[in-house]
């Protein structure tokens, strides 16, 4: 079905985010909690387009409105820059602390405000809490309530179902979470791992449960168990190269 | 009051509500309101157990624990005094009232008493606006009350605590 995003015709498929849509068009909607991955959370409110069907106008979450007619998008009017701007200065209050809001703060020439927390770098995106989600661990999640919401493991402790895969902090676009990585040791949410080395480089690169972890959810036997990415695409590259000679 | 869930019987206690209700995820709630109301509080192992026997993870029970008000995961107090500070008390002087408890009692919203004998609570309306301010403790009703009220509450409430501290444990 045919529908145009700031005046672009496009072909969308049938119950697809306006979105997913506009990035294979190649055309931007801004995000901060959308993840290909993942798909749309309708959490940061970033992404809102104006969606015009008829003559009915409406802002919609463009991450999580499906695609049902033929509508007219449009994704930068004076009033969405607005709420852009709007939620980038809240979440800058909150959260100064990062290079990523520091840059959005200025991009979209945010007012002066007094921050919280200079020290805070959590947005409340939810991503790490997917990530864990999705790796099937759900040690995270959110706590408390209002202001005083943030991600944090139960009980501020460390959790027993917690692998130390770091999909977390390496989802977080603010660098929230913190991992330390010390004498073939890791600790992350308040949990100490030991750490493995890759068998050909000698690097440490991930932690034990994860190694299990790895083993349980893929059997993965095929080309080496202990290589780290970098040598295990190195390896797969040498067996597909001696495959075809 | 607290309970200790070290202890064979108080674990079995919280393991007795918590498998009286149907281990799906959506008796979550009633549940911990179950035990919110018996135990007064959540104690750790409750919120284990309850996602246990709903099967979910701990983390999700945990955030549904400190997201609701009306849990608290640290024992409350023998007498829990609710202030109302809905509209009409709020204009009533709800405020002079909860500075009033603090005052005799040295806890704000939210907080207990380190002899575990008071909780403060404010909750938004009880829907006695007539009555304003009100002020619940326990399950009684205290309509339009006054500082000078309010200190004949407290005593009350103490002198109870006094006789009855034999019997209850
Ligand atoms: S820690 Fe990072 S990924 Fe998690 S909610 Fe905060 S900003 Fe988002
Ligand atoms: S990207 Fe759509 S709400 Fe966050």
């Amino acid at each position: 079905m045919k529908i145009t995003i700031d005046g672009n015709e496009i072909e969308a498929n049938f119950g697809e985010t306006i979105l997913d849509a506009a990035n294979r068009s190649g055309l931007e909607i801004p995000t901060l909690c959308y993840s290909e991955a993942f798909g749309g959370q309708g959490v940061c409110r970033m992404c809102m387009v104006e969606v015009k069907e008829g003559d009915r106008k409406r802002l919609v979450a463009s991450c999580t409105y499906p695609i049902t007619s033929e509508i007219e998008v449009q994704t930068s009017t004076p009033e969405l820059l607005e709420i852009r701007s709007n939620i980038i200065t809240l979440l800058y209050r909150r959260a100064p602390n990062s290079d990523y809001m520091k840059k959005l703060h200025q991009e979209y020439e945010c007012t002066g405000v007094e921050p919280v927390d200079p020290e805070e770098k959590c947005i409340m995106c939810r991503l790490c809490i997917k990530a864990c989600e999705k790796v099937g661990a759900y040690a995270i999640s959110t706590i408390m309530r209002g202001t005083e919401k943030r991600v944090a493991t139960p009980f501020d402790e460390e959790s027993p179902v917690c692998i130390g895969c770091n999909a977390c902090a390496d989802i977080c676009p603010t660098g929230a979470i913190s991992v330390k990585k010390e004498g073939g040791r890791q600790k992350i949410w308040h949990k100490s791992f030991e750490m493995f080395r890759c068998e050909v480089c000698g690097d440490y690169f991930s932690t034990l449960p994860v190694k299990e972890h790895v083993k349980e959810q893929l059997e993965l036997t095929v080309s080496g168990d202990n290589l780290c990415p970098n040598c295990r695409r190195n390896k797969l590259a040498r067996d597909v190269a001696n495959v075809s000679k | 009051m607290a309970v200790n869930s070290q202890q064979p019987d108080d674990r079995h206690a919280i393991e007795k509500i918590v498998s009286s209700y149907p281990p799906e995820q959506r008796f979550t709630l009633a549940i911990m309101q179950d035990l919110q109301k018996q135990i007064n509080y959540l104690p750790k192992e409750s919120l284990q157990m309850t996602a246990q026997h709903v099967n979910a993870p701990v983390s999700v029970i945990f955030s549904m624990a400190t997201f609701y008000k009306a849990f608290s995961l640290v024992p409350k107090g023998r007498v829990i005094l609710k202030a109302c500070d809905g509209t009409a008390c709020h204009i009533k002087g709800s405020n002079v009232i909860i500075d009033e408890i603090y005052k005799a009692l040295g806890i704000k919203p939210g907080g207990t008493t380190p002899d575990g004998q008071f909780s403060l609570e404010t909750v938004n309306c009880l829907g006695a606006c007539a009555l304003a301010p009100v002020l619940v403790a326990n399950d009684q009703i205290y309509p339009k009350v006054t500082p000078a009220l309010l200190r004949d509450i407290i005593k009350e409430y103490r002198g109870q605590s006094d006789e009855s501290d034999g019997s209850e444990s």
